[in-house]
């Protein structure tokens, strides 16, 4: 009896090649609960029911504004960046340099870190609370998303790194090659949020 | 070979992989959960007076529950893989071997195991638990309804076992086939030696067992009083019970997300060499279609959930109308999942049947392609449908002509798997076994649930029929008329493979008979008093529906003990039944060429696969 599935003694690349699939049908549901989101946001935009997607001023508060849309693009370029960062240490797994692999894979594990830190700061310092209407609603659900979203990249990144840092990308690098799939669609799922967002 | 005790000899003591269980799991859920609650009370201020009612007691019921989750999945070991990857410290052959649960015994069923053989037990016996807590909720549901007065049961308890029993069989049915057979025969009948992820397949099983216990926990808290579609605002106003529903479906939303990647990936990427499309079983097309078809619906249906409970707890305005919100919403994003979600759960099922009607009829499927494309219609169509659950609530009523004709397209594709069932029987060599018999049952049971189904998709008999017993009925119809009788057919087909017992000929067919006998009677009853206009949901009704619904009761009671008779088929036949020869069926699929006990990986040596599996001659002309 052949025990080399278990043991994983498959070729390298046919697993890579497998592993890569089955992130890319795993993005699928991702895509599918992101655009879910955009659905939301501007189902409720366009019924804005009782006229609460931003409510006027009352005698108990003031009237709602939307953010600007700067943050949510800041976001974005920073996982952008990210982004960059990390093809650039694929770049030199593909080249067999190492150094430049565990450069480029620090240098996205400190920018998700980065990306985390301001997300988590534009929710806590958004000048309203959560049962302020249907915008501010969206407003929290993308937000929170993305945290949940960067706090995912920041382990695949602090994985990522420390696997280049061991040494173990030296004779394959598939993983490297999949987790540049996941920031592609960090920065797009950003984008989706920061789009929406534009339009409040 | 490596062997468990080659892998004591290298690491004596325990490794974390070898201490986790479903105990260890139980535990630490159950801590992580009392611990949790307990902070919560402490730390989570108290609501300001302009707070909705009971969102504090809401954040600290989801938050406890979130904790038993990450508890339990702590505890089963499903975090090892990710935090060894993390730390570069991926697991050795030899915890792969323990993982895959080899020389374990029974103990590996109640471990993280990744052997897809053991997850597709594991899924059977959870799939059995499900239909015996959700078929009991049926029973009393119908005992109380066996009199007008009703009475038998607290409204309020009635509510809840009503939707109760609704999730707890919409989950059962949706994995009754792609759960148990799925995992455990699929591999072996492609020519792999295991899915693609066996850690992912593992967790896909786990987590259903981890959503579990917040849909009991609720049952203690107010229970689930909306219905199993659980449509909001109502949703948002009802006890702290609700919780407990939209953790459940959060987490098996998860699960079917996995499980989802997990098949396709495997069929796509590991059948066997010379297994193209034209020669893969239409099993695995069902399979695929039905998990393909999930992998985009069931996210949306997670974030229906999630804004329910930002709604309850955190006060945010997505279904709240006073705030902005909408119940329409609700229903799209609901609904947007649970029609594709009735296919999810047919077409595993009639593709099973399809797989087993040439094996008793001794002749090749019927037009191949045209089940395929049968397959394919219904799967692309059931995405276009939604809107026709909610043609009654007001919602865009210039989209209810073209949402209508979409929902009756959608027979054509269905029909072509009519005829691919009909032109295999047509002159076959007729063995007349429970599960060619079960052919018949379906062709019966889904032509009624399909007929009835075209005129709620028409909008003016909808506009009459929404919301009546002739709805319950019609879905049962489908749901239980075709599916089940498509889940209880490869039980009995795949049981020797299973456990190398036949299953016993006697009770399937005892089975078999009450269970459709009773089914036919109890929903033809439902029929009837739903086009007399009685209302579902109801604890109580008018005198005038009495006897149609006695009659619909004493149907219930004989599908029970048909159920009944059915579980002691399996646990008698597991234990004592005949040994089974390796192709009792003489089929000629590859799972029919192993022996069993199944060996670990599947095959001594893969298959090389040269012809389809339906080479079984021409009919008698």
């Amino acid at each position: 009896m052949s025990v080399e599935t278990h043991a994983h003694h498959e070729h390298p690349d046919v697993v890579g090649s497998r592993n890569r699939l089955g992130v890319i049908l795993l993005l699928v549901a991702d895509i599918a609960f992101a655009l879910s989101m955009v659905f939301v946001y501007f189902y409720l935009r366009g019924q804005n029911v009782n006229d609460m997607w931003l409510p006027a001023a009352t005698a108990d508060r003031p009237a709602i504004e939307p953010l600007s849309a700067g943050p949510g693009w800041t976001a974005t370029a920073i996982v952008a960046l990210g982004l960059l960062a990390h093809m650039y240490g694929l770049k030199g797994a593909r080249s067999q340099n190492q150094t430049q692999l565990k450069l480029g894979s620090l240098v996205a594990l400190v920018v998700s870190v980065v990306a985390m830190v301001y997300q988590y700061n534009t929710i806590a310092t958004a000048p309203f609370t959560f049962s302020d209407g249907a915008y501010v609603s969206c407003f929290y659900m993308f937000a929170i998303m993305n945290l949940v979203h960067i706090l995912l990249t920041v382990f695949i990144s602090l994985g990522n790194w420390n696997r280049a840092r061991l040494g173990l990308y030296v004779e394959n690098f598939w993983h490297v090659d999949i987790v540049r799939i996941w920031w592609i669609w960090m920065v797009v799922s950003s984008l989706l949020g920061a789009f929406s967002l534009s339009y409040p | 070979m490596t062997t468990l005790t080659q892998h004591k000899a290298v690491a004596p003591g325990k490794s974390i992989i070898e201490k986790l269980n479903v105990f260890t799991a139980l535990a630490l859920g159950v801590i992580s959960a009392i611990v949790v609650w307990r902070l919560s009370l402490a730390f989570l201020p108290e609501e300001s007076e302009s707070a909705r009612l009971f969102s504090r007691e809401d954040k600290i019921t989801l938050l406890s529950m979130c904790g038993w989750f990450v508890g339990f999945m702590t505890g089963i070991g499903a975090l090892v893989g990710p935090f060894r990857w993390l730390m570069g410290k991926d697991l050795s052959h030899s915890e792969n071997m323990f993982l895959a649960g080899e020389n374990m015994g029974p103990k590996r069923y109640l471990r993280y195991t990744t052997d897809h053989k053991v997850v597709g037990i594991q899924y059977l016996f959870i799939t059995i638990l499900i239909f015996f807590l959700g078929g009991g909720m049926a029973m009393l549901i119908r005992t109380n309804l066996g009199t007008p007065e009703g009475g038998w049961l607290h409204p309020q308890a009635y509510n809840s076992i009503v939707g109760t029993h609704g999730i707890l069989m919409i989950v059962g049915t949706i994995i009754m086939v792609t759960g148990p057979f799925g995992n455990f025969i699929m591999p072996i009948m492609i020519g792999a030696r295991d899915m693609a992820f066996p850690r992912l397949n593992a967790l896909s099983f786990w987590l259903i067992v981890a959503a579990a216990v917040p849909l009991i926990w609720g049952q203690f808290i107010g229970g689930i009083t909306t219905g199993w579609s659980a449509y909001n605002p109502l949703a948002g106003q009802a006890p702290l019970g609700m919780d407990g529903y939209i953790m459940y479906i959060c987490i098996f939303a998860l699960s079917t997300m996995v499980a989802g990647a997990n098949i396709t990936t495997t069929v796509v990427k590991m059948r066997a060499k010379g297994m193209t499309w034209n020669r893969t079983p239409i099993f695995i097309y069902g399979v695929v279609a039905s998990v393909a078809l999930a992998l985009p619906a069931f996210p949306v249906f997670f974030l229906s959930q999630i804004l329910s409970a930002f709604d309850r707890a955190l006060d945010t305005s997505f279904y709240n109308v006073a705030g902005g919100g909408s119940g329409w919403l609700y229903e799209n994003l609901f609904w947007i999942m649970g029609h594709p979600e009735v296919y999810v759960i047919l077409i595993p099922a009639v593709a099973a049947l399809m797989e087993m009607a040439p094996v008793f009829t001794r002749r090749p499927l019927f037009s191949f392609n045209v089940a395929v494309l049968g397959i394919a219609g219904i799967s692309g169509l059931s995405v276009l449908v939604w809107a026709h659950h909610m043609y009654i609530s007001g919602w865009a009523p210039l989209l209810n002509a073209p949402f209508m004709l979409t929902t009756e397209l959608i027979s054509i594709p269905t029909g072509m798997l009519f005829l691919v069932l009909v032109g295999t029987l047509w002159r076959g060599r007729i063995w007349m076994t429970m599960p060619l018999m079960s052919i018949m049952a379906l062709l019966w049971n889904f032509m009624i649930g399909g007929v009835t189904g075209i005129y709620l998709s028409d909008v003016p008999a909808d506009a009459f029929l929404h919301g009546s017993m002739y709805v319950t009925a019609h879905f049962h119809y489908t749901l239980m008329g075709a599916g089940l009788t498509g889940a209880l057919a490869s039980l009995v087909y795949w049981f020797p493979k299973m456990t190398g017992r036949m299953f016993d000929k006697r009770l399937s067919w005892i089975s078999f008979w009450m269970v459709q006998i009773g089914f036919n009677v109890a929903f033809i009853g439902m029929f009837m008093v739903g086009l007399a206009g009685q209302p579902r949901r109801v604890e109580a009704y008018a005198p005038t529906f009495n006897t149609a619904n006695l009659v619909t009761t004493i149907g219930a009671y004989t599908i029970m003990i048909g159920m009944l008779v059915l579980l002691h088929g399996v646990i008698s036949s597991a234990r004592n039944g005949v040994k089974a020869p390796k192709n009792p069926w003489q089929a000629k699929t590859l799972e029919w060429t192993v022996d069993y006990p199944i060996p670990l990986e599947n095959f001594d040596v893969l298959p090389v696969v040269t012809s389809d599996a339906y080479g079984y001659g021409k009919a008698k002309s």
